[in-house]
């Protein structure tokens, strides 16, 4: 259900998150502690388009993760930025860099931006960045589907197309509702859902090869509001970040559409999806 | 059965019964997107004890009888994790002192179930004192099966048990399909409980996993979950849970299990029994203070 009118554009303060662990360990779903790298934070190395389980880490996101220091603030932060929107670093040794947001992550409100290699390399904890918030409230793509999350003008750049009154969208794979872990009945404007995969089952679902980036689709999830099952439905979303050995965790999805299956066409391709590329991210904020 | 119940400890904590709460805009959403303001959560919720419906109230997150923390962020923690199923609760302050009852799960408060009459006299700020034993737990003959949340008392109090083939019988009133699993997935299994969708009594077919008859304190069965170390998703694994919270209007959330058994489904042989219910636990109107309570169990 859109607003109607037009959207709105705000801009939203942040700063580069620093990782925070309390205890050193985590369990993992086998009962093995291991200490988490990646979750949050700068993390250098890990790139749109590489394999969810590429790298030894816990929920690592290509980039960088902006938070704010007020929870509230932190909240607004996530629910109003859109993958999409375009990030301007405003303090510090990277001060007029640019990027792009590329996904956001549920709990402490967290919103994920994708930089260039170099330009992530001078970033450090504590730098100011403008957001510039825009996508919540964007028109039902087809009769039905709610878009959520993203900046419509984006679609372009996806494999995401409204021929006949239906949205046909090309993903990795389609996934069963079974899957989703963490992010089960939160609001999904503030919150990602976690799929419950790992390197040995995924390719029981066809996700061997799963990529940030890419699109998926989940069956009998509705998540128009908070994500819940619903038979009959479809939500489509962006990979956003990669796997985790937390039981309950893994790949997360950041939902951009969502309603009955009738509304959409999905075409699952296993080997050759792709969903958004590094280069649309990069020139997105080489262009500003 | 052989258990390691001669060797666990039991501590006293203190807790407090704490208040429902919310926030400036009050109202929440629905699996339709409609707004709703219902009670539940927190305090002290009247008339729905252990063999009752779960489901079917005007209420969202129904936490029976009365929900407990601690002010401390610590002590609560501790609180919330070493609580098990079956402790004895008995009421410290207040009109309703030494009135008992016992632990019938945790959701990010400790829920417990006493008799009505006792119930009336509690309300929000009255302490409680909880004689925690349980975690640790664990059964020789299954050492595949991770126990927890479980007290000795209510091991003892299930049915089923060790089998000639080896594997470990529990009765259950239910069986919760992988697809229910809601809010909780993902978080420790000693903390909240696991949200089953599908129990949205009176709202649309298409969000029924035919788990509308769910009662609190029903013992139920979890398929593909694997709940020892977290709460996650794993073919060929199995938990046991006790129904502890009811009705959700809130999307992604219903009548929650706490954990008490985790492990391989070929370690388990299930039967489905309506009587699985942990009202079998409940303390009598009236009854004496828990002083003589052997082992901080519920007699």
């Amino acid at each position: 259900m859109s607003a109607g009118g037009s959207l709105v554009s705000v801009n939203l303060a942040a700063s580069i998150e620093q990782a925070s662990v309390g205890d050193p360990y985590r369990i993992d779903a086998d009962g093995a502690p291991y200490v988490p790298a990646g979750d949050g934070g700068i993390v250098l190395g890990v790139r749109v388009g590489d394999g969810v389980w590429q790298h030894i880490a816990d929920h690592a996101a290509p980039g960088a993760c902006l938070t704010h220091s007020d929870p509230a603030a932190a909240y607004a932060l996530s629910a109003q930025a859109c993958i999409g929107n375009l990030v301007t670093v405003r303090s510090g040794e990277a001060a007029g860099e640019c990027g792009m947001v590329t996904g956001k992550r549920g709990e402490g409100g967290r919103v994920i931006v994708t930089f260039a290699q170099p330009v992530l390399g001078r970033l450090r904890p504590g730098d100011q960045v403008a957001v510039v918030g825009r996508g919540q409230g964007a028109a039902d793509l087809a009769p039905g589907a709610v878009l959520r999350n993203i900046d419509p003008d984006l679609l372009s750049e996806l494999p995401v197309e409204t021929p006949g009154g239906k949205v046909s969208v090309g993903v990795r794979a389609v996934l069963p509702s079974r899957v989703v872990g963490n992010g089960i009945g939160r609001p999904t404007p503030m919150w990602d859902l976690d799929l419950q995969l790992t390197p040995a089952s995924a390719g029981g679902f066809g996700a061997a090869g799963l990529r940030l980036g890419d699109l998926v689709a989940i069956t009998d999830i509705d998540a128009r509001f908070n994500a819940g099952y619903r038979r009959g439905w479809v939500s489509v979303g962006l990979v956003v970040h990669g796997g985790s050995p937390q039981p309950g965790h893994g790949p997360g999805v950041t939902v951009i559409l969502s309603g009955p299956a009738g509304a959409f066409v999905l075409n699952a391709d296993a080997t050759d999806h792709c969903g958004l590329r590094e280069e649309t991210v990069l020139e997105a904020g080489r262009d500003n | 059965m052989v258990s390691n119940a001669g060797q666990l400890i039991t501590q006293v904590l203190a807790g407090e019964v704490w208040p429902p709460l919310a926030d400036r805009h009050g109202f929440r959403v629905n699996p339709d997107g409609h707004a709703f303001l219902l009670p539940g959560m927190g305090g002290v919720t009247l008339g729905v004890h252990c063999g009752d419906p779960a489901t079917g109230y005007a209420g969202d997150h129904v936490e029976p009888g009365l929900s407990v923390r601690h002010r401390d962020p610590a002590a609560n923690y501790a609180l919330q994790y070493l609580s098990c199923i079956g402790n004895t609760v008995t009421v410290s302050s207040g009109p309703g002192a030494g009135a008992e009852g016992f632990v019938i799960g945790q959701h990010a408060y400790v829920l417990v179930d006493m008799a009505e009459p006792d119930m009336r006299q509690v309300t929000t700020g009255d302490q409680v004192t909880v004689l925690a034993v349980g975690q640790g737990l664990a059964l020789a003959e299954h050492p595949d099966v991770v126990v927890k949340n479980c007290s000795p008392r209510l091991l003892a109090a299930l049915a089923g048990g060790t089998r000639a083939d080896g594997r470990l019988e529990v009765h259950v009133a239910a069986r919760i399909p992988a697809e229910a699993i809601g809010a909780g997935s993902g978080m420790v299994s000693e903390y909240a409980n696991t949200d089953l969708m599908g129990a949205y009594a009176g709202l649309g077919e298409d969000l029924s996993l035919g788990l509308e008859g769910l009662r609190v304190g029903d013992v139920v069965a979890m398929a593909d979950q694997d709940h020892r170390f977290g709460r996650g998703y794993r073919e060929g694994f199995m938990s046991i849970g006790v129904i502890s919270t009811g009705s959700c209007q809130l999307f992604g959330h219903g009548p929650g299990p706490s954990t008490i058994l985790s492990g391989p489904a070929s370690a388990f042989r299930i039967i489905d029994d309506s009587d699985a219910n942990i009202g079998v636990l409940a303390v009598p109107p009236g009854a004496a203070p828990a002083g003589a309570a052997p082992a901080g169990d519920a007699r």
